[in-house]
């Protein structure tokens, strides 16, 4: 009996020494390593058996979790680069396993669009989930935010926000697509977006990423006023961003929250070196080539 | 045969098994709180859990009091002085399966009440773009007992086999498993993909299907979850299904069990 006793101690005494270098070591743990691995759907299909809606939750929270951490602990700058091919083959394999799940699309198009800019794939995910979500009138508007803003395909986006306006009833979607359709209203495109997306999100890490995204999009604003201010009164295009700082046209000078530098492409439309997403390696070193060449 | 069953159910209870289903239930307070870490569809993420955590007890509770209920009963030497009653085998047999799949409509009922506080709970706080379905939700937690039951007879047909724990046990699970891909494997099968397969493995795969309970026809979860309506008549025609494999099932069970010598 005293020898079991003594033995529970011992047992007692070593789980609270190894506990905290433990504990230490698991907190540590590089974020990349902690997405971890997924098999195949196909694997995955089998081995949920008739959990199929419950897996794809969590494979949507591993992924919001791993890429909330990432912006927690780097404070929106992100050294280690968020394994987005890992997360969007993530979100695409959820949808397979329960095609209702609209927090997958959700994310894709919150997160992914913008900082992978695969639109081609994110607009065949949001078609994918219309095919099952027939009332949902969200994916036929982040579908038709995709082919205005991003690929400028204004017929598809007009074709889609009329989807939208169905959906709801509401004039307003309607008249979105022609609203916007000017080069010039790109911005303002863009803002509109994320101001709605940004009142209706309670997820503190995608509120977060909307809110530096509406602030670089409201610099890019300023600088485009700026712009054509200069134009007005000069009569050509400024040369470059800081011309119109030393011109006392944008001040403060403008600053690119993804770390980036503003820049005019040569037709005057505003560029960043960021490309409005956080540096990954290999869009750390596109942009050491791009500023290497300028 | 009612004797058995009340027995049955008796022993169940005595088993503490339905505190053991109370104290897992615990875990449905947290459900309210776990969801609202969904972005958009934190009451469907609710009604997801709670499900899950339904179908998890009941898959639970089929294996193991399927899987043991025979089993138990010859390892103790009860069968001896059970069926030394003027009680034949089948009623024997038929009323431990009747007694066991009362317990689990009762667990399904107790757990989907529970499951229903939860989403109301849940849906006051964050209320869902489209209403919950409440009848496709109680659907789902019925298909999802038939189903469980069905697992249990099977788990029988194993135990009047084997005087084996073994085969019980693993045979219903590996049933169980194979139950929920066997549509998604004759799908693939009859696929333009499934065509490069081989005559012998396509022909065999399609027997299978055939032979082994296709269980993904009990699973309304997407209906309740995404209150997607259901088909009436394909919900007969399960129901048919289950009440159909399950007499199947039963009679093989019987049959083997009464000629079954138990020493």
């Amino acid at each position: 009996m005293r020898k079991t006793v003594l033995f529970l101690i011992l047992s007692l005494l070593s789980y609270l020494f190894l506990i905290v270098p433990f504990a230490g070591y698991m907190r540590s743990k590089p974020i990349v390593e902690k997405l971890g691995y997924v098999p195949t759907v196909a694997v995955l299909k089998a081995a949920s058996a008739d959990q199929k809606e419950l897996m794809c939750a969590l494979l949507v929270s591993k992924v919001l979790m791993y890429f909330g951490g990432l912006l927690d602990k780097q404070k929106n700058e992100l050294s280690i680069s968020p394994d987005y091919p890992a997360m969007s083959r993530m979100i695409h394999g959820s949808v397979q396993l329960d095609p209702y799940n609209m927090d997958a699309y959700y994310f894709a198009q919150a997160i992914l669009v913008w900082d992978v800019g695969k639109v081609d794939i994110a607009n065949n995910l949001l078609n994918y989930g219309m095919r099952y979500r027939t009332w949902d009138w969200y994916l036929p508007f982040f579908a038709g935010f995709n082919y205005a803003y991003f690929l400028k395909d204004y017929p598809s986006a007009a074709r889609y926000y009329r989807r939208a306006g169905e959906l709801t009833g509401s004039d307003l979607f309607k008249s979105l697509a022609g609203r916007y359709m000017q080069e010039s209203g790109r911005t303002d495109l863009a803002l509109a977006y994320l101001y709605a997306m940004e009142k209706g999100e309670k997820n503190p890490a995608i509120k977060k990423s909307f809110r530096t995204r509406i602030k670089a999009f409201q610099e890019v604003r300023r600088i485009e006023v700026a712009r054509d201010k200069y134009r007005e009164t000069s009569g050509s295009l400024p040369a470059t961003v800081d011309a119109l700082v030393r011109e006392g046209l944008l001040s403060p000078p403008p600053v690119d929250p993804y770390g980036g530098r503003f820049f005019l492409e040569q037709d005057g439309r505003i560029s960043t070196t960021s490309k409005f997403a956080f540096a990954t390696r290999e869009k750390e070193g596109e942009k050491n080539k791009g500023q290497g060449e300028r | 045969m009612g004797n058995i069953v009340r027995i049955t159910l008796k022993g169940i209870f005595r088993d503490r098994v339905f505190q053991g289903i109370l104290v897992t239930a615990l875990v449905f307070p947290l459900i309210p709180s776990i969801a609202t870490l969904s972005m958009r569809q934190v009451t469907e993420l609710s009604l997801t859990l709670s499900l899950s955590l339904i179908s998890f007890i009941l898959l639970l509770l089929s294996v193991f009091l399927g899987g043991t209920s025979l089993w138990k009963d010859i390892e103790r030497r009860y069968t001896y002085s059970v069926l030394g009653l003027p009680l034949a085998r089948s009623g024997y047999l038929l009323g431990r399966f009747g007694g066991t799949a009362v317990f689990l409509l009762l667990a399904a009922f107790v757990l989907g009440v529970a499951a229903a506080l939860v989403v109301i709970c849940t849906s006051g706080m964050y209320p869902p773009d489209r209403p919950v379905v409440w009848a496709n939700v109680a659907l789902c937690i019925l298909f999802d007992a038939m189903k469980y039951i069905l697992i249990v007879a099977s788990a029988f047909l194993f135990s009047s086999l084997s005087t084996s724990f073994f085969l019980p046990i693993f045979g219903t699970i590996a049933l169980f498993l194979a139950g929920n891909v066997t549509q998604q494997v004759y799908d693939y099968i009859h696929s333009t993909a499934g065509s490069t397969l081989s005559p012998l493995v396509r022909h065999t795969a399609s027997g299978l299907y055939y032979v082994l309970p296709n269980l993904s026809a009990f699973n309304l979860k997407v209906n309740a979850i995404y209150g997607i309506p259901v088909s009436v008549s394909g919900l007969l025609l399960t129901a048919c299904y289950f009440v159909i494999y399950t007499m199947a099932l039963l009679t093989l069970s019987v049959l083997i069990f009464s000629r079954r010598e138990l020493r």
